[in-house]
């Protein structure tokens, strides 16, 4: 090999790299995160001239493709007259019962249960105490002058709390549809009839907590906790 | 007298090719290159072409550091808190500003990473989030349709609470859905998992569970033409 005149030599070298560096390209892909889109070889109909939801659109000042409806408009199914089951309010006042499209059923307890575990428990606990991770973390975070950045936490309500357990449902539906104080709205995320389940999990969760608190008086709080809690789906997300 | 040949000099000898001495080293090396080039060839153009290589790990710089790894794995938020319309419609929406307002509005207000929300938030302008999945447009694709049915979020997007900034796990390329189309069975989980990322479904459950979700479901995804070219 090594009489082989220089040229050569260079030339058969350099096919060996050159040959080299798809391999090394594609290690390289395959095992590294990368910020440039994918390559669309052939365009076929990949990227068609429409508008998906969410998608921005520059023909409209605020560059959204999805629009809002017209000010003053009301969209077909959304009247919303019966005001009992979308707001809660019968004849100017808190409704204190459940709708007529409302049964509680064990049907409707399991659907508010899985809701309030979504929805709630973040911030208000599992068994409704008001100590849910996010609480936790919001607290720790405002303790810590390197991280709080401004925070002003406001602790969740325990919906054990006798003026929570004073109220009517229809009061209860309010604080999920419009929010209270520092709690946001949860209108858009929750549909009416799952707010609805989701309050009578909460009038189940108070009654069992209720009893289990008659049972245990004087037992510490971190204890009686257990009894309300529904599952330990929370805990076993950490896991 | 001169003989022809010294008249006309000696016969022409037609000129030949000798390989320099050299060349003799070459002949391994070709047929070494001839072996390997359609092996390297195939190899190339395999993994080179290869939807793996080109779409798994895309991960665009986003315009806020939102990170999954607190959010949904420290907090524990679940996906739906966020994504609310996954189990419902075909998009997985991402949050509008007012869904992080539920708790940015007294957490971290002063936080120059949250800056671009709070622009959003009082100017009612929308976030620019870069899309991280994106499937080409002429085909369907429906989330309600497999959350609904016991595919659960990580079968398709991986540990998303593990991941500070998404990336594409999956090469969401059609080998890729219907390789778990003919057989879902080993990625099928109970409804009240799915979005339990840590649940795995080969090892926390077992085989009897999973046939039994197949069955009781009734789950058979079809590999149509329609189904997903509509
Ligand atoms: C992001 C955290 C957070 C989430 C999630 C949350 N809340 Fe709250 N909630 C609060 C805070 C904070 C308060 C106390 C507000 C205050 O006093 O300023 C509160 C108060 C309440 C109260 C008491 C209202 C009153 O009249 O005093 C009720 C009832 C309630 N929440 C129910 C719910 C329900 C039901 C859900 C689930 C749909 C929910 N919350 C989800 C943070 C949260
Ligand atoms: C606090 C709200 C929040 C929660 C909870 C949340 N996400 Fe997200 N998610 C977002 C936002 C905002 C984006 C867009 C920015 C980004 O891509 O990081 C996003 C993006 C994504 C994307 C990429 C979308 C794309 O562009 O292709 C996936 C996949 C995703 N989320 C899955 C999940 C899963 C799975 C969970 C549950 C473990 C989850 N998310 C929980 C807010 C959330
Ligand atoms: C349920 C409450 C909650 C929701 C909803 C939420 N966050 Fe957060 N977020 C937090 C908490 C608590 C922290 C602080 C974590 C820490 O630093 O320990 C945080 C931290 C952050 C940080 C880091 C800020 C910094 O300066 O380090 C960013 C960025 C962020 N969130 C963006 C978002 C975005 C964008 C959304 C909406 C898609 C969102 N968050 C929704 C609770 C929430
Ligand atoms: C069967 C596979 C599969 C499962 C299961 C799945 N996704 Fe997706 N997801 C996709 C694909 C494919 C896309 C890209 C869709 C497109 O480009 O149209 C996507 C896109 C997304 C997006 C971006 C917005 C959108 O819809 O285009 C979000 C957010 C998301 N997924 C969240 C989730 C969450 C949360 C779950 C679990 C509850 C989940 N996904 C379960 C395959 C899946
Ligand atoms: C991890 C398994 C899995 C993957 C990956 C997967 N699917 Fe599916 N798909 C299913 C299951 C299970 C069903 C539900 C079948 C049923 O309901 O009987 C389904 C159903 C569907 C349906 C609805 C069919 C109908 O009858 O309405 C569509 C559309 C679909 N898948 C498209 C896709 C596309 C596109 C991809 C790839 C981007 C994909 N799927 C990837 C498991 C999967
Ligand atoms: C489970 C869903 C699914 C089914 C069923 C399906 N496809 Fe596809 N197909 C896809 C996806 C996803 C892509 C896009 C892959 C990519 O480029 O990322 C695709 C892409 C294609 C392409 C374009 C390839 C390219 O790169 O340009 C063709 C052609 C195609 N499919 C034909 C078919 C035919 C024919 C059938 C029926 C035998 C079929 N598909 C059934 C999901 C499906």
């Amino acid at each position: 090999m090594s009489n082989l005149p220089k040229p050569i030599l260079f030339a058969l070298l350099g096919t060996v790299v050159v040959a080299l560096i798809p391999p090394v390209l594609i290690v390289r892909m395959r095992t590294t995160k990368h910020s440039l889109p994918r390559i669309h070889w052939i365009q076929d109909m990949d990227n068609q001239g429409r508008f998906r939801a969410q998608h921005a659109n520059p023909m409209f000042a605020d560059g959204r493709a999805m629009r809002q409806p017209v000010a003053g408009t009301v969209a077909r199914g959304e009247l919303r007259a019966d005001t009992h089951y979308n707001h809660g309010v019968v004849a100017q006042a808190w409704a204190t019962t459940f709708p007529r499209q409302t049964r509680v059923t064990p049907d409707l307890l399991a659907r508010g249960q899985e809701r309030f575990v979504i929805y709630c428990t973040p911030c208000h606990g599992a068994s409704g105490y008001g100590d849910g991770l996010v609480n936790q973390r919001a607290l720790a975070v405002m303790g810590d002058p390197t991280r709080s950045k401004g925070t002003s936490w406001v602790e969740p309500k325990s919906i054990h709390d006798s003026d929570i357990l004073a109220q009517p449902v229809g009061q209860l539906f309010n604080t999920i549809t419009n929010g209270v104080r520092t709690m946001g709205s949860y209108e858009s995320r929750i549909n009416v009839h799952d707010r609805w389940a989701i309050i009578a999990y909460i009038r189940e969760l108070q009654k069992r907590e209720a009893s289990a608190s008659a049972d245990t008086r004087g037992v510490d709080r971190a204890d009686r906790k257990r009894v309300g809690e529904p599952d330990n789906q929370n805990e076993a997300r950490q896991s | 007298m001169r003989t022809p040949n010294e008249i006309d000099g000696p016969l022409e000898t037609p000129v030949r090719f000798v390989f320099p001495q050299w060349s003799n080293a070459l002949l391994p090396a070709v047929i070494v290159m001839m072996l390997v080039a359609p092996i390297y060839a195939a190899l190339v153009l395999t993994y080179g072409l290869s939807p793996v290589t080109h779409n798994v790990g895309y991960m665009p710089t986003q315009p806020i550091p939102f990170s999954h790894k607190i959010h949904a794995g420290e907090l524990g938020l679940d996906c739906r808190y966020c994504h609310n319309t996954v189990e419902d419609a075909a998009k997985a929406a991402i949050p509008p500003t007012q869904t992080c307002m539920t708790c940015h509005a007294q957490v971290q207000t002063q936080s120059e990473a949250l800056k671009p929300l709070w622009e959003s938030y009082s100017e009612g302008t929308a976030i620019r989030w870069q899309r991280v999945h994106d499937l080409p447009d002429f085909v369907y694709f429906n989330h309600s349709a497999h959350v609904e049915r016991g595919v659960g979020c990580a079968s398709c997007h991986g540990r998303i609470d593990q991941m500070d900034v998404v990336f594409q796990s999956e090469s969401l390329s059609m080998g890729w859905c219907l390789e778990c189309h003919r057989d879902p069975e080993p990625n099928l989980r109970p409804l009240d998992q799915v979005t339990n990322l840590a649940f795995d479904p080969l090892v926390d459950q077992s085989a009897e569970a999973r046939r039994g979700l197949l069955e009781g479901l009734r789950i058979t995804p079809s590999e149509g033409c329609s189904t997903c070219h509509r």
